[in-house]
């Protein structure tokens, strides 16, 4: 749980936290295009390369990133292999046939349940996970004495490969992009900026103070509600449930015993918080006065600058390579 | 001894990186039968964390904890073979804020949701809801009502109930009696006391109020900065110079007792628990 980091102001001292936020979230948009726009795996390695570059300079330690990317390495590893299951262009790098014979269904079904009994002992167990998949894979393509139940072709094309290796590189760069966002921007800050970022909508009768209100306090919320979740999963414990094991009927029972005070608590903190901000005279689409006014800077404009450049860049190799 | 501190330090992490030290060096024994505590300590001293570690929800992150034989140490729970769950039926814990346990529809299935996890029969644990209830001091009409919908004392006591149906050997209680009522505050800690007296069942409880721990407790325990600062009796605390620097404060009665005997410039050889006892030390000087 702790290890979900999007959405958490840590205070720095890096020119990441001095520039404006405007000019922040106006960046992350420009790179955030520039990495749609690159179609090719190595402009973006560069680009990852030069994202990184960006959290030494910020002082951001890449570790704790990568801590924050951990929840998504699940999504990251299916999208990886449809990826290369289903692109079937350009040479062939591996070809194979898996073949499912008695023998080695026996010694896959022994592997997965060691595998099972195994992994809350193992520290990386999603490295360890990748291992077994990969170990099973392996064992299907090369040892298959027996009498054969199915085979199939087991081709790995090199778009498919680049292509998904290109998908992941994208995804990582978009969310290191946006949590570096968040991790350098204090809510209040971040909330000004979207909110004058997004003034034009007001033309088209769309409120951006709202908006912008919306989305900050949301993202306020995400580390409150964890706390609160694993508080409620501390008081069921006590109550005998043991989140770590059960059965299919037991996990149930246990997921609706953190569910149900979990919503009854959000519904009670967004009252309080309504009453708390009625309580100080907020009232929805008045004009208010700030205490913090934005300061456009040289940097603000150098960084922006840059962006551009790298966007114009990005779409020049695109066009013209 | 049911419950043995050794040595231990907990750390809170947060997403900077630093860590929070909420427990420093505790070093503390609670026997199995026969005791009545009170935990006091000013806020945010690190009370409810020492008592989360008492039913092995919290591991240690350096020391040891010693449950009914078991030892709890950091890395616990990696073993699976190390059963934490019948704990948690030993040591029965009841949470500061009810809203982080109620789930059910009604007070009955919540009520019954502790023991039914430690594998108590449904009817025999629908015979423990209809006593505990009345315990608490509700009727058995609260029963078939949700816990959304009582009130914040209520709400205290239905999870007070739920615990209780666990039949926990130690009932360890989170600011049982905040926010309710004199009275109910009263028949509460009378409860207690009878649960402690008659069943001589070891109770914790974690208060602000001077003037419980002074009538009740057996042994006090007195955090002060994420450390243990005192264990010993009442009467002894509330002579020592530190109260004021552990900001706690003195039970009316002693108040009263020291106002007396400043203003009438006497001075008694004890100090009273009640007010019968004051009565007699002023009729013995006047
Ligand atoms: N989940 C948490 N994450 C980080 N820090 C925490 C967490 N829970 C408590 N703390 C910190 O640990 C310290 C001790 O907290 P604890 O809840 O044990 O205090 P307490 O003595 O029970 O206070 P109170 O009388 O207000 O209930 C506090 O300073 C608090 O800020
Ligand atoms: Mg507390």
């Amino acid at each position: 749980m702790k290890n979900i980091i999007v959405g958490q102001y840590v205070p720095g001292k890096s020119f990441l936290y001095k520039m404006d936020p405007r000019s922040k979230i106006l960046a992350l948009g420009i790179l955030m295009v520039s990495a749609f726009v690159f179609k090719d795996i190595t402009h973006i390695i560069y680009m990852l390369f030069g994202v990184l570059l960006i959290l030494k300079i910020g002082g951001i330690p890449i570790m704790r990133i990568a801590r924050g990317l951990r929840p998504i390495m699940i999504l990251l590893l299916f999208t990886f292999s449809f990826q290369v299951m289903f692109i079937k262009t350009g040479d062939v790098v591996l070809e194979t046939v898996l073949t499912l014979t008695y023998i080695n269904l026996g010694l896959m079904v022994l592997i997965i349940l060691g595998w099972y009994f195994t992994r809350t002992y193992i520290k990386s167990r999603f490295l360890f996970l990748i291992f077994v998949i990969l170990g099973i894979l392996t064992m299907l393509s090369l040892f298959t004495p027996g009498i054969t139940i199915s085979s199939s072709n087991f081709v790995v094309y090199e778009d498919g490969l680049l292509g998904a290796s290109f998908i992941m590189v994208r995804l990582i760069i978009i969310v290191t992009l946006s949590t570096i966002l968040t991790l350098t921007t204090k809510p209040t800050d971040l909330n000004l900026g979207l909110e004058k970022i997004l003034r034009p909508l007001n033309i088209v009768k769309i409120n951006s103070e709202e908006i912008a209100l919306i989305i900050s306090i949301a993202l306020r919320y995400i580390p409150t509600l964890l706390d609160e979740a694993n508080k409620i999963m501390l008081a069921q414990a006590s109550r005998g449930v043991d989140f770590s094991e059960g059965k299919i009927k037991d996990k149930v029972m246990q997921i609706i015993s953190l569910l149900v005070p979990m919503f009854i608590i959000s519904f009670k903190r967004s009252d309080d918080l309504a009453n708390a901000m009625e309580a100080r005279s907020f009232i929805p689409g008045n004009p208010r006065s700030r205490i913090h006014i934005l300061a456009w800077e040289n940097r603000d404009t150098i960084v922006i600058i840059f962006c551009i450049v790298v966007l114009i860049s990005t779409i020049a190799v695109r066009v013209f390579l | 001894m049911a419950i043995k501190f050794e040595q231990v330090n907990y750390l809170y992490p947060s997403f900077d990186g630093s860590n929070f030290s909420a427990l420093e060096n505790i070093d503390l024994e609670i026997s199995e039968k026969g005791e009545f505590i009170t935990l006091i300590g000013e806020t945010g001293s690190g009370k409810s964390t020492l008592v989360q570690h008492m039913n092995a929800l919290l591991r240690p992150a350096t020391g040891s904890v010693t449950i009914y034989g078991i030892k709890i140490q950091k890395n616990t729970n990696k073993n699976k073979k190390i059963k934490l769950n019948p704990l948690r039926q030993k040591v029965g814990l009841v949470f500061q804020f009810p809203e982080y346990q109620l789930f059910e529809e009604t007070v009955l299935k919540d009520i019954i949701f502790g023991p039914k996890n430690f594998g108590v029969k449904e009817d025999v644990a629908i015979e423990r809801a209809k006593e505990v209830i009345k315990l608490v001091g509700l009727t058995e009409e609260y029963l078939e009502r949700s816990p959304f919908n009582l009130s914040g004392g209520e709400k205290k006591r239905v999870s007070i109930a739920g615990i209780l149906a666990m039949e926990p050997d130690i009932l360890v209680l989170d600011e049982p009696t905040s926010g309710l009522d004199p009275k109910g505050r009263d028949a509460l800690l009378e409860l207690f006391t009878e649960i402690h007296k008659k069943l001589d069942k070891t109770v914790i409880i974690i208060t602000h109020d001077m003037n419980t721990v002074y009538k009740y407790a057996t042994r006090v325990l007195v955090m002060h900065d994420s450390e243990l600062v005192f264990d010993g009796n009442a009467s002894e605390l509330f002579k020592s110079e530190n109260i004021v620097k552990w900001n706690l404060d003195l039970p009316d009665i002693i108040e009263i007792t020291n106002q007396l005997e400043k203003k009438l410039d006497i001075s008694f050889n004890t100090k009273p628990h009640n007010v019968d006892e004051l009565f007699k030390l002023m009729k013995g000087v006047l």
